[in-house]
């Protein structure tokens, strides 16, 4: 399977960075929620665009070199900063900015923070 | 100032090799057991042997003898204890949460943990006994 499209995600209100663009492959086809309390909707619809496969990492183990993206709710310290660090276009629904002992990693070019089901579109 | 009655206790059952870094920052990151190994390598990885309360300004959290008074509780806090088992406790003095997800603590350091510490939440003490 080759059918995956791209998505553009955009920063939200008072959100930080970005847009990024996801896109799904056959190596990294997951969009990761790590968010607990099943898929948000903002994972559903990156999923739904893209035609990868919405995932909670909390129920199943998903190794983080097959995320297409990572989808948190982080609230400013922790997975704002593991993600980006491993690597993975990093989806935050909270608008934090850098922050804590990972900051170093979070950049534009990674993470996007404020996120919104209606700040994904196609691209 | 006395501590209250016991409403949460834990035990770690595995310390990530990163979590010394936050811990050098004065943040103590918790996640339950169950998180991704991602996070694991961050965190403080812990099992509840009590149910899961919210949290509140003045409640102590105790870690090896050091007592850790809550100054601020951010919005998302509570939230993510519930769902994930997850804490970003700051010693920093603040009364204010600066992010979501701030659980701001008393300044001081935050001790070393490794498997088989006991991490326990009291409420704030009262004056009467």
């Amino acid at each position: 399977m080759s059918d995956y499209r791209k998505a553009k995600v955009n920063k939200g209100s008072g959100g930080w960075g970005g847009p990024l663009t996801i896109a799904p492959s056959a190596d990294k086809p997951i969009i990761a929620c790590i968010t607990g309390g099943g898929i948000h909707p903002v994972a559903q619809r990156i999923a739904d665009l893209t035609g990868g496969e919405a995932f909670d990492a909390f129920k199943s183990t998903v190794k983080f070199d097959q995320m297409a993206c990572a989808v948190i709710d982080c609230g400013g310290t922790a997975r704002v900063g593991v993600y980006p660090m491993k690597g993975v276009p990093t989806i935050d629904i909270h608008p934090t900015s850098p922050a804590g002992p990972l900051a170093r990693f979070i950049t534009e070019e990674i993470f996007v923070s404020g996120v919104k089901p209606e700040n994904v579109e196609e691209a | 100032m006395a501590l209250g009655r016991v409403k949460f206790r834990t035990e770690v059952v595995a310390v990530g090799p990163l979590a010394e870094e936050f811990r050098a920052a004065g943040i103590l990151v918790l996640f339950g057991d169950g998180v991704p190994e991602e996070l694991a390598d961050v965190a403080v990885v812990h099992r509840p042997t009590t149910d899961v309360e919210d949290l509140v300004v003045g409640d102590v959290l105790v870690a090896e003898g050091e007592e850790m008074r809550i100054l601020a509780v951010g919005d998302v806090v509570n939230e993510n204890f519930r769902q994930l088992g997850h804490l970003s406790l700051k010693r920093n003095g603040q009364a204010d949460a600066a992010l979501p997800g701030d659980l701001c603590a008393t300044e001081g350091p935050i001790p070393p943990l490794s498997a088989g510490a006991e991490i326990v939440i009291h409420a704030a003490g009262s004056a009467t006994p």
